[in-house]
């Protein structure tokens, strides 16, 4: 098969994030796959790979990295290609990355990409153990880090570089309720709009972030079949095809990233625009993972997709709105949809190829040829862009 | 009695570092209240955190330098709810990169400053807090 053969992912499904205390990591991953097989009627032999993800990090030191010999037994395959593979929140797309690779080189034609998260609760020192997780253990953590605190060092030096105010931070949690309020699966689904007004008197945790500033933590999971194209479209008349991918491991210690403002994303996103044969004026829309309402922002802008230094008038301007002329995470992203734990880094990427296939419901965009989908991992510390379409 | 009733009140100690190897010369002279860290002959520049290369260029032949402990915020956040039990009695507090005047950034906190007064560009210098029988540098307004 040519290295540029197409490669498309013909199936998604994703839990509604919740808080499920009578299942661990690995009876999330079970209850993934039986939706993610119930709703795709797909036999054993529709299998042919399959990546998971160590399901219990967010608790601080899961041990199942064996977790994909377990699920591909219990399941009932023999794959020809398999692991676990962990780059936080970048696992995801860098499962598709490799799973197009693997496809490519012929040897699959379809991979199971799957991932489960629980989410400690924080006061039960599960914050304490995520912070250990996350930043060094010598020559940060002694300082009382936590991960609030060391996202807050981009967000306060993106506001001195270009004049980003809090007001603006707040529009992206505004935008992101919008859309969650049409997404019945997200976990703030029924609840009231978000106003900047709420978000800068909701109780302050680290500057410059309030609580609305964070994301919600939950539990879930998701799962997506990558595909060579043949095999994709007999599963699925419209695949989301994997138009341009890149990846770009920066830093692990945030106080390591050479900067705070251009931090990664933008060599992994003009990787996918390289091999997409796109530039950011032929993208639709946007799926930026978003632990903290500074993300979408630095993204928006590291991605081309508006001017640097200009992320927080993007966001005041309503565009990325529902509406708006360039939506952004239109499942409600993580801060307010929820986010999974360990499979957080699965919702931009489950919501860009339903955009793409046109199963999105009543959030469905008119327009949504093309569109971008970026996580990371860590304290973005490592990235994954991908670039999904309608047509190869 | 007592002994076992302060126990129970007195906050847990904040953390105190683990000692490697090859940063076993930077924690000693932090002993002496001295910011000292490696130093590339071939870079001609500090660097930090401790490590049996220099992460620019490799060169495995590492001296130590003493620098002037003084630098900027380079960014910052002033801490208002942390999950931390042995930092509940500094809130609010600063957790900050700290830009030296030789080039490398470190992370520390801010120390004997109104936390309102802390800003991006802010000059600092270093100084020492115990932490068991170490001392760890921190960082106040200059």
């Amino acid at each position: 098969m040519p290295a540029s053969s197409p490669v498309a992912i013909a199936a998604v499904s994703e839990m509604k994030p919740g808080r499920f205390p009578d299942m661990d990591g690995y009876d999330l991953y079970i209850e993934v796959i039986r939706q993610f097989l119930a709703e795709w009627s797909l036999k054993p032999a529709d299998i042919q790979g399959l990546l998971a993800c160590p399901s219990g990090m967010a608790g601080g030191g899961s041990n199942d990295i064996f977790v994909h010999e377990q699920l591909y037994e219990e399941m009932g395959i023999k794959p020809l290609f398999a692991d676990t593979m962990n780059a936080g929140g970048s696992t995801y797309g860098l499962m598709v990355q490799r799973a197009v690779l693997a496809i490519q080189q012929g040897k699959v034609e379809s991979v199971l990409c799957v991932g489960a998260g629980k989410f400690p609760k924080v006061s039960t020192g599960g914050a304490e153990s995520m912070a250990r997780m996350v930043s060094h253990e010598i020559y940060e953590f002694p300082y009382g880090t936590f991960i609030p605190a060391l996202y807050a060092q981009v967000a306060t030096r993106h506001m001195h570089e270009y004049g980003t105010t809090v007001e603006q931070l707040a529009e992206v949690c505004v935008s992101s309720r919008e859309w969650a309020l049409l997404n019945p699966d997200a976990s703030t689904y029924g609840s009231e709009a978000l106003t900047v007004e709420k978000v800068r008197q909701s109780r302050p945790i680290a500057s410059p972030f309030n609580l609305y500033d964070c994301s919600i933590p939950l539990e879930g999971g998701a799962a997506f079949l990558v595909c060579s194209e043949a095999y994709a479209k007999r599963l699925n008349k419209q695949p989301a095809y994997v138009l341009g991918m890149g990846e770009f491991h920066n830093h692990r210690n945030i106080h390591q990233a050479t900067s705070l403002t251009d931090i990664g994303c933008s060599k992994s996103g003009q990787q996918a625009y390289a091999m997409a044969g796109l530039s950011p004026s032929d993208i639709d829309f946007a799926e930026i993972y978003d632990a903290f309402s500074i993300n979408p922002l630095v993204f928006m802008e590291e991605l081309g997709l508006c001017p640097k230094g200009k992320g927080g008038e993007f966001f005041q301007s309503g565009a990325a709105r529902p509406g708006g002329a360039f939506p952004v995470n239109t499942f409600g992203g993580l801060l307010s949809f929820g986010h999974t734990g360990d499979a957080s880094g699965m919702s931009m990427i489950v919501e860009g190829i339903r955009q793409i296939m046109g199963i999105a419901g009543e959030r469905q965009l008119d327009k949504a040829n093309a569109g971008i989908v970026h996580s990371y991992g860590g304290m973005m510390s490592e990235h994954s862009t991908l670039i999904l379409g309608r047509s190869a | 009695m007592s002994d076992l009733t302060s126990a129970e009140v007195r906050p847990p100690a904040k953390p105190q570092p683990r000692i490697t190897a090859c940063a076993a010369p930077y924690w000693q002279h932090a002993k002496d209240e001295k910011l000292v860290l490696p130093y590339c002959g071939e870079c001609e520049a500090s660097f930090y955190y401790p490590r049996l290369w220099c992460p620019s260029c490799f060169n495995q032949d590492i001296s130590w330098k003493q620098l002037s402990g003084k630098g900027k915020v380079y960014s910052y956040s002033v801490i208002y709810q942390s999950p931390l039990p042995s930092y509940q009695g500094d809130l609010p507090y600063v957790l900050a990169i700290i830009e030296l005047d030789e080039g490398p950034r470190m992370m520390a906190n801010v120390l004997n400053c109104d936390v309102d007064k802390v800003c991006v560009d802010m000059a600092v210098e270093v100084l020492f807090e115990v932490r068991g029988d170490m001392k760890i540098p921190q960082f106040q307004p200059a």
